[in-house]
């Protein structure tokens, strides 16, 4: 179990990410002042963000952890219950054969006012360390969505599925892999993600990217920008995000993050830098990576698709999670938790050496957009109509591509 | 107005009642039936003479009535009556050709008791209620009449005879005492007259006009409805009322003064704003499909900002601006909203608040930009479309129907179009290459020769209002011609359709026709083709144009066909 000085010191290591961060992105702010302005400068408007996953019969070799009736399940046998019983107490919604409510079946997060957890009036949500960990199944296998991002290629990192870049560090998904809402891949999303990106969309800023360059139609050194709007977005008629709209850029350099790219085959890259992104959302209040990567092809039709990763505060992702319970996420809190802070690969804190950050890849798509300043000028355009579906509304029950074309 | 002419004007309605009624068994049995439905307990108002003829009240002009009457803070949360029929390209020539359904006799009456009740809330009853009772649970009849004669003056358009005055007052006192609440019989009096004809249709009277002996004219208080109706898209306000029922209205200066009252009011804009609904064709937005699968920026806010734009850029032009008509085929100054901007590939800066008000933003095309004019709005290409693709023919005849007044034949029953909507055919990618095939065949020919060469041109944007250049991967070519005149773009197309004389006389015909909700007789129309000489010369300028209109004798007539 965690103790309370672990949890300090945990704090105390994230706000040095933020610092560092902050003077970062300080410093990237004065500096943009000085960007080349380019021959053109497209504009997009981020449809979608979501944990990359890649889910194959080599990810969870020992069955994974299920979803909420195994987690339950396994709670229940954990408090003295025999398999059957506890089966039984989960299938009639957490009471025994006398009626008696038991305390292991509940999901944390899902507590009414007034509710704790072992004598504790806290949410265990919320204090995760205060349990001892379960030791959840953690993913293996051979591929997973990413980037290199140490420079090394150790026995235990993963494989790109589409690039097939060696030495991928996705930590993030080795934690999160083996739940079933998380065990999924492309065009699947899981499903708290999903529902959570759609429900939040309508009511946090926009989040903005801008591409400048000398012809971004041929290969070149390009300058990639991400600022926050000071709108929401506007969707289309199908849900997703209606491609060509316009939006005010925020002038906050909190959620301004500027990087030298390059744009080969059409395939957008950056140089490794420091990424900030505010949300003022319920899930995702805020966005932050160290040393990102970024990998995005761009489409005929004028939107973007592909990676974005870097280093993450575990802690925000763990945040995450916890704001939307165990009974929306469908993961165990406690042993997310633990899995990462053992996990974490890096930024360590400099008095501890404990890593405070941890690998992690996210899906992203982008779709046309206008973006102006503050006094309305435009500063990028959006150009090409933008694809037929976006964001939300781009999940297609459609099936997933056989082991055989992912290997390809 | 002088006592003189008052005397004469009341002289004159009263001449015009002393001489017997016409009425068609067509015109009087619905007329009949609608009052016994909307009346049961009061007699029949006496029978007026002269010509009678009504209109339907447009689902607006009820609206309005309704709001101008009580107050903009009564919920009208249903439509009366449903949108009507067209006819001569305008809804208010066929309002005046149907009557009431049952079904919409049945919405009215639960509609009418939706807004009684709300006239007779408390919060309500200092404003609305003239007096109050001696006694609440009690019938009053001087505070009953009170009510009745005051609201009964202004959703008649005319003071109430005293028979129904007395038969609605016996409506409010039979349901106060059943109900033992004075302004429960109130609202029952209400409904009463809220679905009365006299309410429901717009009572046209007409009476021997004593300056052109021979000939009819509508008496004072149709002539007020007729007004504000026409120019107002409401029922007549007090001045009007009392300008008709002291004779002034029939006097041609204080006709004059009456008109320059209503044109420099701002409720111009709602009798402007619904006369091109209707002449645009807007309430086919009711029904109109985009197929979203196809055209995902075209969403219910598109749909809804796309008639608001087109009818905001009107008002703009016309009355804020007092533009020339015919610059409206081709201004490239409009408004947008965010949505609609999107739809138009142009950037828009908002300061929008989250859950606040679309915000409508004064916009203006580039000089190189292919919109210009209405025909490139949004409201026009996608109504006149189908769902999934677009159609040169519909936009053609659109153009000629709506903005030329020129009659576009429908097609033979028999006429084969898999051709023409094979929008896969890999020898034939466009549609102008498709209807180039159809027109071989010469019984499609004639009538595809006025609509396509228009809605070709218009190719260049998709159902949904989008720009583009190609189909199917084949360069869209939106040269043509019109009335001899070769262009090559969207722009010559709509400066010739600026020069058109025909823009201008459709104009005034479709003004003089829906304001007197009915088409033009033989005389008129030589007439309306003086005006049209003169305002192509002088300007087409809309308070001007409602000015010579209005001041028309013949506009206060009901016409031969009437």
């Amino acid at each position: 179990m965690i103790a309370r000085g672990d949890l300090r010191r945990h704090f105390v290591g994230t706000a040095t990410i933020g610092a560092c961060l902050a003077c970062v992105f300080l410093a990237a702010a004065e500096s943009a002042g000085a960007e080349s302005a380019g021959a053109e400068t497209r504009g997009y408007v981020i449809a979608m963000v979501h944990t990359a996953t890649y889910a194959d019969t080599d990810t969870c070799p020992m069955g994974g952890n299920g979803g909420p009736v195994e987690l339950r399940t396994r709670r229940v046998m954990g408090a003295g219950y025999s398999e059957a019983e506890a089966l039984e107490i989960v299938a009639n919604e957490g009471r025994d054969s006398e009626g008696n409510r038991v305390e292991a079946a509940q999901l944390f997060g899902s507590f009414g006012s007034g509710r704790g957890w072992g004598g504790l009036e806290i949410n265990p949500g919320n204090a995760p360390y205060l349990l001892p960990d379960p030791h959840i199944e953690t993913a293996q296998g051979r591929f997973a969505p990413g980037f290199n991002l140490d420079g090394r290629v150790d026995p235990d990192d993963f494989e790109d599925p589409e690039t097939h870049e060696k030495g991928v560090d996705n930590e993030i998904w080795r934690v999160i892999g083996c739940f079933d809402t998380f065990h999924v891949r492309k065009p699947v999303r899981a499903y708290n993600e999903n529902i959570t990106w759609d429900a939040v969309l309508d009511g946090m800023p926009a989040w903005l990217i801008s591409v400048s360059g000398e012809d971004l139609s041929r290969d070149g050194d390009v300058t990639v920008t991400f600022d926050r709007a000071l709108n929401v977005v506007l969707r289309d008629a199908t849900g997703g995000l209606l491609s060509g709209a316009t939006y005010t850029i925020d002038s906050d350099p909190r959620s301004h993050s500027v990087f030298r790219g390059r744009i080969d085959n059409q395939i957008l890259t950056i140089e490794p830098g420091d990424f900030s992104m505010q949300g003022e959302s319920q899930f995702y209040a805020i966005l932050r990576l160290a040393h990102t990567h970024l990998r995005l092809q761009m489409l005929p039709d004028g939107s973007v698709t592909g990676l974005l990763g870097g280093y993450q505060p575990w802690s925000d992702y763990y945040q995450w999670l916890a704001v939307r319970g165990e009974t929306d996420g469908q993961i165990d809190l406690p042993g997310v938790y633990y899995a990462m802070k053992r996990l974490a690969d890096g930024v360590p804190d400099p008095a501890t050496g404990e890593n405070t950050a941890i690998s992690a890849t996210y899906w992203l798509e982008a779709v046309p957009a206008f973006h102006t300043d503050m006094s309305g000028g435009v500063v990028s355009v959006a150009v090409g109509p933008g694809p037929k579906l976006s964001g939300p509304a781009a999940i297609q029950i459609v099936a997933p591509p056989s082991e055989t074309e992912a290997q390809q | 107005m002088t006592t003189d002419s008052a005397a004469a004007g009341r002289a004159a309605t009263r001449t015009g009642r002393s001489r017997g009624r016409r009425l068609s068994v067509q015109r009087t049995l619905p007329l009949a039936l609608g009052f016994l439905l909307a009346a049961p307990a009061a007699s029949p108002a006496p029978n007026p003479p002269g010509d009678l003829s009504f209109v339907r009240l447009t689902e607006s002009q009820y609206r309005r009535a309704i709001h101008d009457i009580f107050g903009n803070s009564i919920r009208v949360d249903d439509s009366a009556v449903d949108r009507g029929a067209r006819e001569g390209g305008l809804l208010a020539i066929g309002a005046r050709k149907l009557t009431l359904s049952a079904a919409e006799l049945e919405r009215s009456e639960a509609l009418a008791q939706r807004i009684a009740e709300q006239v007779i809330d408390p919060r309500r009853r200092a404003t609305l209620i003239p007096c109050t009772p001696n006694d609440a649970g009690l019938p009053d009849d001087a505070c009953a009449t009170r009510f009745v004669a005051r609201v009964g003056l202004f959703l008649f358009r005319r003071p109430l005879e005293d028979v129904e005055v007395r038969a609605y007052v016996a409506m409010a006192n039979a349901a106060t005492h059943t109900l033992d609440d004075f302004y429960a019989g109130l609202r029952a009096s209400l409904v009463g007259m809220l679905v009365a004809p006299d309410f429901l249709l717009r009572l046209e009277r007409s009476e021997p006009d004593p300056d052109r002996p021979g000939t009819m004219r509508l008496d004072a208080y149709s002539r007020a409805a007729r007004l504000s109706f026409f120019l107002w898209d409401s029922a007549p306000d007090g001045g009007l009322i009392e300008a008709a029922r002291s004779g002034e209205l029939l006097t041609p200066e204080g006709l004059i003064r009456q008109v320059e009252r209503l044109l420099n009011s701002p409720r111009l804009e709602n009798g402007l704003r619904a006369f091109f609904s209707d002449m645009l064709g807007f309430d086919e937005f009711a029904t109109l499909t985009v197929d979203s699968s196809l055209y995902p920026k075209f969403t219910k806010n598109v749909e809804d900002d796309a008639r608001e734009q087109t009818l905001r850029t009107i008002v703009d032009q016309l009355l804020h601006k007092n533009r020339d008509y015919r610059e409206l085929l081709v201004t490239r100054e409009t408004f947008l909203t965010p949505s609609l901007a999107a739809i138009y590939g142009v950037p828009l800066a908002r300061s929008q608040e989250m859950g606040g008000a679309v915000p409508w933003v004064p916009y203006r095309f580039a000089d190189d930009d292919p919109r210009a004019g209405l025909l490139t709005h949004v409201s026009f290409l996608s109504l006149h479309s189908h769902p999934g693709t677009s159609s040169p023919t519909l936009r053609g005849q659109a153009v000629r129907e709506n903005l030329l007044c020129q009659i576009v034949p429908p097609p033979p029953g028999d006429v084969d179009f898999s051709f023409v909507q094979d929008t896969n055919n890999p020898d034939f990618k466009t549609v102008r290459q498709r209807l180039s095939v159809h027109r071989e065949n010469p019984t499609c020919a004639g009538c595809h020769s006025l609509t396509d060469p228009i809605g070709l041109t218009l190719e260049v944007f998709d159902t949904s209002g989008v720009y583009r250049t190609t189909e199917n991967g084949a360069p869209i070519d939106p040269s043509g011609e019109l009335n001899g005149k070769p262009y090559e773009e969207i722009t010559g197309l709509v400066e010739i359709l600026r020069q058109e004389p025909a823009a201008t006389s459709c104009l005034i015909n479709r003004a003089f026709s829906y304001g007197a909700a009915r088409t033009p007789t033989r005389d008129e129309r030589a007439w309306l083709g003086e005006l049209a000489s003169e305002l192509r010369r002088d300007g087409v300028k809309w308070r001007d144009l409602m000015r010579r209109i209005t001041q028309q004798p013949d506009f206060y007539t009901l016409g031969t066909e009437a």
